[in-house]
């Protein structure tokens, strides 16, 4: 009976959506649009210096992104001293790997590495679900049938929440924002030990 | 017809800024290189790299350092625009990134080792190895670039080709190391001061 209830307790928890965990409350979601315009200018090379921390390993090099078309981007990831490691391309909800290192080609770094980029290129979202306080609104979507969550502050987007049973999963941060462009943007992953680090170069 | 003629005027024009050497101007390009890479003890030179992706609008560039000592002491620093430095020393290649120092034991990794002898030997420009690389001679204005095709096919998943561009005393002006995808870095040397004395302190991180 003991179990039951403590079981019963625990599902009452996890059923909570994230934001209303983090104390936020819903609103009506018909009004509004989530727009990512951080990588959405085809007219500009967004290269980031990137320093990536995993388990107890730092690598570093430059991510690389551009928007080729309407919803296609490119995304590769070379060396300071210009080895390409990898080089994805994402259309649509398609992904395809042009090119990655041998040592690389390992199925769950790129799934991992897929659904980060996904959500740094995806421009427009529909919204399911909308939240707010009275600073910020937080409004729900889902990518890959994941659900997100995107942080609108002063009509500004400052993180996306990537969540799994009502848990943080990974952590988006657009920080420095000058004109559309996120001079810092910060990627961690709470189940797994992984943080990207990209600090704007864009010439 | 007149249009006719000046297409190949201006083929015939293309044509002439890069040709090919003869066979004794191969081999005397080859011992100006070989000689002057012997003579060569210590080499700083600043440098711009330009990273080409076929996506992008324009390559990405960056500018910095190098230092070079004999036999395998090698240094590239880059100021600009980020600061990134990574010695290759001995077996070792020791990285300061912004501060974050990290360093990674080549010993165990025959491809490092195998790129680590290339970039030194790009770098004096001794690269004539039969063996290893198909190569071909050109002359292109008062200099010479050569073209090496690594034979290997391992290597050549990353790089398909190094072109090396010198000028009339053999020096290297100019590296480009070419990928499959037609992807390139081109790395092109200014001031460049041959048997300068470096300290070996300046190998540390």
């Amino acid at each position: 009976m003991r179990f039951l209830l403590i079981s019963l307790c625990f599902l009452v928890v996890s059923c909570g959506s994230y934001p209303k965990k983090q104390n936020f409350k819903a609103d009506n979601p018909a009004t509004k649009n989530i727009e990512n315009p951080y990588f959405s200018d085809g007219s500009l090379d967004y290269v980031y210096k990137a320093s990536i921390d995993v388990y107890d390993r730092n690598f570093s090099g430059l991510l690389i992104i551009k928007k080729i078309a309407e919803k296609e981007h490119r995304v590769a990831f070379t060396t300071e001293m210009g080895n390409k490691m990898f080089d994805f391309t994402f259309i649509e909800d398609d992904f395809k790997v042009n090119f990655i290192l041998d040592e690389l080609n390992k199925k769950i770094l790129i799934n991992i590495l897929k659904k980060d980029f996904k959500v740094l290129v995806t421009e427009n979202l529909i919204v399911s679900n909308s939240y707010s306080n009275n600073e910020i609104d937080v409004l729900e979507t889902s990518i890959f049938n994941k659900k997100h969550y995107y942080f609108i502050e002063d009509s500004q987007l400052t993180q996306v929440v990537n969540t799994k049973n009502g848990k943080e999963k990974v952590l988006f941060l657009f920080l420095k924002i000058n004109n559309h462009l996120a001079s810092q943007i910060e990627i961690k992953h709470s189940n797994i030990k992984l943080t990207i680090n990209l600090k704007s170069i864009t010439q | 017809m007149r249009n006719f003629v000046f297409i190949l005027f201006f083929i015939s024009l293309a044509v002439q800024a890069q040709t090919k050497m003869s066979v004794t101007e191969a081999e005397s390009l080859k011992t100006l290189v070989k000689q002057q890479a012997l003579t060569t003890k210590t080499i700083s030179s600043n440098f711009t790299q330009y990273k080409h992706l076929d996506f992008l609008s324009n390559d990405i560039v960056s500018k910095g350092k190098l230092a070079f000592k004999t036999p395998d002491l090698v240094k590239w620093e880059y100021t600009d625009p980020y600061n990134y430095v990574i010695i290759f020393k001995n077996e070792t290649l020791f990285i300061n990134d912004e501060g974050k120092k990290n360093q990674v034991n080549m010993g165990s990794n025959k491809l490092f080792k195998e790129l680590n002898g290339l970039i030194i030997n790009s770098i004096k420009g001794d690269m004539f190895d039969d063996e290893a690389f198909d190569i071909t001679y050109f002359k292109k204005d008062k200099n010479s670039q050569v073209h090496f095709i690594p034979k290997d096919k391992k290597s050549s998943k990353f790089i398909s080709e190094f072109q090396i561009t010198f000028n009339e005393k053999g020096d290297v002006l100019e590296v480009k190391m070419i990928e499959l995808s037609g992807d390139f870095t081109k790395i092109v040397f200014n001031n460049k001061e041959l048997n300068k004395p470096l300290a070996d302190a300046i190998f540390t991180n």
